[in-house]
């Protein structure tokens, strides 16, 4: 008798699972609490088990029942909201979905970054887009008439105030209001005059680090940026440092990694050289550090500067820079 | 910068490839941007033997010749005078290919067949014109490669990356220097003697006089008579083009000759225009105009530097000579200068000018004011050489200061010091003294065509480059002590763009350059244009973050793109103030239009409202902890539209707008679809937001509702009926909600039903329905007082 129970139970689950339109549904009523239904013969099987155990299967008896009357209700009620009498649940039809909020890939490229250094010990800086010349040119070693004004192209706002032209201004700020050590990077949007292409933005955007101390070498520069390479692209990612000049740092460096796409072997993007020119670095000019009220002689520091776009369009193998502001919904649902 | 390797060659010996070349010099900081070979235009050609010449039955001017390639004969035609029997030549035969893509096929030439050509260099595209064929000097064996046997000569072009700092090395000399210096092989300077006419002395020619003593603190000048004007030899054309100037005659040839070989920019004058004796070197005044050898005539900035002669200038000094004195083919007598010139005078006055010139380049980087002599010289003497010029005794020379070589103090243990390196003081000397620098006891003395060189870093760095950068250490991390000082800015832009980003709105990054116009519908004030703008869309600083977002939202729509929703945190540019920098805060904007719900075979097909973008708004303050904000009716937002717009105040402070973009501007930026829009002044709201949060504990007994329905007049808002019951319901109130508007029906037209529903809920203990009951009441009866509101059945 209990097998029969446990018997009638799996079949009706068993069966149940594919039932998909009230037509089967009524049948499988029929067979299983209809009048000659197995639940109805297993209660006139009562009649031939002795007394004393009677109560304890019609308990049993009555357990599925209910059990099965209630997934048929269930059944039931699901038919009943489905379209129509024959229809069924397509399961392959597409979910519902909700609006996907992405974030824009430039930024998800400054967190990256922004983390990596902060995991080395450095805090994220800001500073004013639109500078005073002060700020921008001449605290950084760049005097009115200076050639190097000409390496980048300036917007202005009128003759004192302009577009930064880089982040380094946020060096400055920081450097004003705060002793050594300090150990920065300033992230931000800054501007040149340069007519958009695909390599080149009006506006991008920069990180800009900055570390002072006292024992400060042009090692740990190289020590770091070789460190943010590696978690940036890759343990295999080599760093090169060649002379360059920017007046703010002496001894100026540009920076290459290792070309991200073919890992340094040459490719058609690297031309082959199998470097891809990163950015500039290098040892704070003492006059930096006297416009601030440093002390030259006591105080070493690095910068070093990075372009967030540049990073951005190695990692997503991007190769026009305007694709990062025209806000196609094809490009930003892509991250 | 361009740079030929063969020419450098003639000043230094070079035992690297010109790869290797290339890779030292951009490891010294010279970035070599190209390296490229110098490529003969013609393949194909070999080197014949001309066996025998005759003429050709038909033509008077023509020959036949049979040229043996030593294991064939061809039968060539050829029509140059000087083709003889016994000649090596280069032939070129059926399949060859000269300059200009020129194929060589067979050919019937009046009645006779040739099977190619024997070629002159002009043929050949090595020289620009010929007189005959090229008949070899050297023993060339027949048959051999013309173009392999040409290229063991191969010359390479360098395309240099020259740094500001570096004037110098913008010359043939000055690169070999560095190479001298990377090498450790000996610079040669050019040999040379100036042969001077001994019967004429030059100050029966000219005199100087510098009235402008800061602009020009050296002229110097020299005279060469009885030139004839032509074009160069082949061998000074060839160098000058190798390096992308153009030959224009022997003269002029040589001035840029001697500019790229030392560095220093000359000028010459045809000495029969000048109306002499006197020169005079002063700055220019207000309001002079000047024509320069380019035929335009410009405005002079004041205080420009100007060379004149008695009656007039006759160039602008260090940048452009005069079309009045320019050399020209008539020339027989020249004035030949050499000058330096004020790097400042020289920048400003280039830029005022918008003019640029080789020279210019030079001299507001700083040329070297005492390679004057040497330059002059240098071109005296090819004047002679080549001109056939006679160069009159004496050199007249003007220096009233002379600018000495510059003594820098320099320890060597700070080059250790900045470089975390270990180098001993014999290689740090090395370096320097490589670079024809003089170590005099603690000091170093800086030859005066350095101009970088100012400061002890400076040495340092020219010990670290010529060291190479790779050779340099580096350390893994050091522990420099640092505080963690997050400033709230960063903060707060991640964690409200990760809370936007949780509601299900894409992050859009806009241009922060607008068209005026576009600027002019958000701004406040003064537009904040710039000055000298790159085009006529990006004129102005954006005072808001909507302009770029409604571009974004046109350009996706114009795509077929039309559910969005799209938002941006980013400075904006507000509070236009004169010589001050303007307000830069920090804004947030969000737009959205189009479908509610995204297109799908079940969605709800529904376009975005009001209630929308209120609700993400309210969502969103929520999720940043800003519960106590308050929606108010607000027209004064001129982008939004009347009747469609609200403002949200925190503590009585308005912190932000939403509502649907007006008519008018949605048109401006080419949309006609419905789009509503909030912005929030991101300032404002991050110091309200108390990220010092306590749980509040969950209530341990059940919460009872009651709902009721108030008819009342329309015009009482939702938020008035809720305000009040919330300020009147008592402790066991805890919430207040509508969950129902009805219009109709047996409601009076101006009226409506609200339909409020109330939770009950204590802290303390279950609440009876008789506790409930006395507060609803209350509520109720107060409420339908206040607003003199019925219930609805």
């Amino acid at each position: 008798m209990p097998e029969q129970i446990d018997q009638i139970k799996r079949d009706f689950e068993a069966e149940a699972k594919d039932i998909r339109t009230a037509d089967a549904l009524e049948d499988l009523r029929i067979k299983y609490l209809g009048r000659k239904g197995h639940i109805s013969n297993a209660f006139s099987l009562l009649a031939e088990i002795p007394k004393e155990e009677k109560p304890k299967f019609g308990q049993e008896l009555n357990k599925l029942k209910k059990a099965v009357e209630s997934q048929y209700n269930t059944l039931y009620e699901s038919l009943k909201k489905g379209k129509g009498k024959d229809e069924y649940l397509d399961l392959t039809l597409p979910g519902r979905k909700p609006f996907i909020g992405r974030k824009h890939p430039l930024n998800q490229v400054s967190d990256e970054i922004k983390s990596i250094f902060k995991s080395l010990g450095f805090t994220i800086e800001d500073g004013p887009e639109i500078e005073t010349d002060f700020y921008n040119f001449e605290a950084l070693n760049m005097p009115k008439s200076h050639p190097a004004r000409d390496m980048q192209d300036t917007l202005y706002i009128t003759e004192d105030i302009v577009l930064r032209t880089h982040t380094s201004p946020v060096q400055i700020r920081v450097m004003q209001n705060k002793k050594p050590p300090i150990r920065m990077i300033a992230p931000g949007r800054v501007y040149r005059r340069d007519t958009p292409d695909a390599s080149h933005s009006p506006f991008f955007h920069q990180a800009e680090g900055l570390v002072v101390g006292e024992d400060v070498t042009f090692a740990d520069l190289k020590g770091v940026i070789e460190s943010f390479a590696c978690q940036m692209f890759g343990e295999d990612i080599n760093v090169r440092f060649r002379p360059s000049f920017f007046p703010f740092t002496e001894p100026s460096a540009e920076y290459d990694f290792s070309c991200v796409f073919c890992r340094g072997k040459g490719c058609r993007v690297c031309k082959n050289t199998g470097w891809m020119e990163i950015s500039g670095a290098g040892m704070v000019h003492p006059n930096v550090f006297k416009a601030v009220g440093y002390d030259p002689e006591k105080y070493t520091g690095y910068a070093f500067g990075m372009g967030i776009d540049r990073i951005a369009m190695l990692k997503y193998g991007i190769n026009d820079i305007r694709l990062f502001f025209e806000n196609d919904l094809r490009f930003l649902n892509q991250f | 910068m361009i740079i030929s390797y063969n020419w450098l060659k003639e000043y230094i010996d070079i035992d690297l490839t010109p790869q290797e070349l290339a890779d030292s010099l951009t490891e010294a900081g010279f970035e070599v941007e190209e390296l490229y070979p110098v490529i003969l235009p013609f393949s194909g050609v070999i080197v014949g033997k001309v066996e025998k010449v005759e003429k050709h039955p038909n033509a008077d001017k023509l020959s036949v010749c049979s040229v043996s390639t030593g294991s064939e004969e061809f039968q060539v035609i050829c029509g140059a005078p000087n083709v003889a029997e016994g000649q090596v030549v280069p032939f070129a035969g059926v399949g060859a290919v000269l300059p200009k893509d020129f194929k060589i096929r067979k050919a019937k030439i009046r009645g006779v067949e040739s099977f190619g050509m024997i070629c002159s260099k002009e043929e050949l595209g090595i020289e620009e014109s010929s007189e005959g064929i090229w008949a070899f000097e050297e023993e060339y064996e027949t048959g051999a490669n013309v173009y392999d046997l040409l290229s063991k000569d191969q010359d390479y072009i360098l395309d240099l990356f020259i740094t500001p700092n570096r004037p110098d090395c913008l010359c043939v000399i000055g690169i070999a220097r560095e190479v001298a210096a990377i090498t450790g092989n000996k610079l040669r300077l050019p040999e040379f003697y100036v042969e001077e006419e001994t019967n004429q002395k030059i100050d029966s020619f000219i005199s100087i006089n510098i009235e402008d003593e800061i602009g020009c603190p050296r002229y110097a000048a020299r005279v060469i008579r009885n030139i004839k004007i032509e074009p160069s030899p082949l061998w000074m054309r060839k160098k000058l083009e190798t390096v992308g100037i153009r030959s224009i005659n022997n003269i002029v040839d040589i001035t840029n000759f001697v500019l790229m070989e030392t560095g220093h920019p000359l000028h010459a004058f045809d000495l029969s225009q000048i109306k002499g004796p006197e020169i005079n070197v002063r700055a220019s005044r207000k309001n002079e105009t000047f024509i320069t050898l380019d035929n335009k005539e410009r405005q002079l900035p004041e205080n420009t530097v100007l060379i004149c002669d008695e009656e007039r200038p006759v160039a602008i000094g260090g940048i452009m000579g005069g079309q009045n004195s320019e050399v020209s083919g008539a020339t027989v007598d020249v004035l030949l200068e050499a000058a330096y010139f004020k790097p400042e005078r020289i920048s400003y006055s280039g830029k005022k000018l918008g003019l640029s010139s080789e020279a210019s380049q030079r001299f507001e980087r700083g040329a070297d004011p005492n390679g004057v002599i040497q330059a002059i010289n240098r071109a005296a003497a090819l004047m002679a050489e080549i001109a056939g010029g006679k160069v009159v005794q004496g050199i007249c020379d003007v220096y009233p200061n002379p600018i000495k070589p510059e003594e820098i103090k320099f320890r060597p243990e700070k080059v250790n010091r900045l470089l975390g390196s270990n180098l001993s003081s014999d290689i740090i000397f090395e370096k320097l003294k490589g670079l024809q620098l003089v170590i005099k006891n603690e000091k170093v003395v800086i030859p005066t065509f350095r101009v970088d060189l100012r400061k002890e870093v400076d040495l340092i760095e020219e010990v670290a480059r010529l060291v190479n950068f790779s050779n340099l250490p580096s350390r893994d991390y050091t522990e420099v002590p640092y505080e963690i000082n997050q400033p709230e800015q960063e903060n707060i832009n991640n964690f409200l763009r990760d809370k936007l980003l949780e509601l299900g709105i894409n992050e859009a990054a806009t241009n922060s350059m607008l068209k005026a116009e576009e600027a002019e519908i958000f701004q406040q004030g003064k537009n904040i244009t710039i000055l000298n703008p790159i085009s006529d869309d990006m004129t102005t600083m954006r005072p808001s973050l909507l302009p770029g977002l409604l571009k974004a939202v046109n350009y996706n729509i114009n795509r077929n793109m039309a559910d969005l929703r799209l938002f941006e945190i980013g400075r904006i540019f507000t509070n236009y103030k004169e010589n001050q920098l303007p307000d830069q805060p920090y804004a947030l904007s969000a737009v959205i239009t189009g479908r509610r719900c995204p297109e799908a075979w079940n969605s709800d097909k529904e376009s975005v409202d009001f209630y929308d973008i209120k609700g993400i708004m309210e969502s969103f303050l929520s999720k940043i902890f800003l519960d106590n904000f308050k929606f108010i009716l607000y027209d004064k937002t001129k982008y939004l539209m009347k009747g469609e717009s609200a403002a949200v105040k925190i503590n009585d402070e308005i912190v932000g707008v939403c509502g649907k973009i007006a008519d008018d501007t949605i048109k401006a930026f080419g949309i006609e679809n419905f789009v509503y829009a909030f912005e929030l002044d991101v300032d404002k709201i991050s110091n309200k937001i108390n990220f010092d949060r306590k749980y509040d504990p969950i209530p341990k007994y059940p919460y009872v509702e009651r709902d009721i329905a108030l008819v009342l007049d329309n015009k009482i808002s939702a938020s008035e009926v809720i305000g009040y019951i919330d300020q009147i319901g008592g402790s066991l109130l805890n919430h207040v909600d509508i969950f129902d508007v009805f219009h109709g029906g047996n409601i009076p037209a101006d009226k409506k039903s609200l339909a409020v529903r109330m939770r009950f809920q204590s802290t303390e203990h279950t609440l009876s329905d008789k506790e409930v009951d006395q507060t609803f009441n209350k509520i109720i009866k107060q409420t339908s007082k206040q607003f003199n509101a019925s219930l609805r059945e």
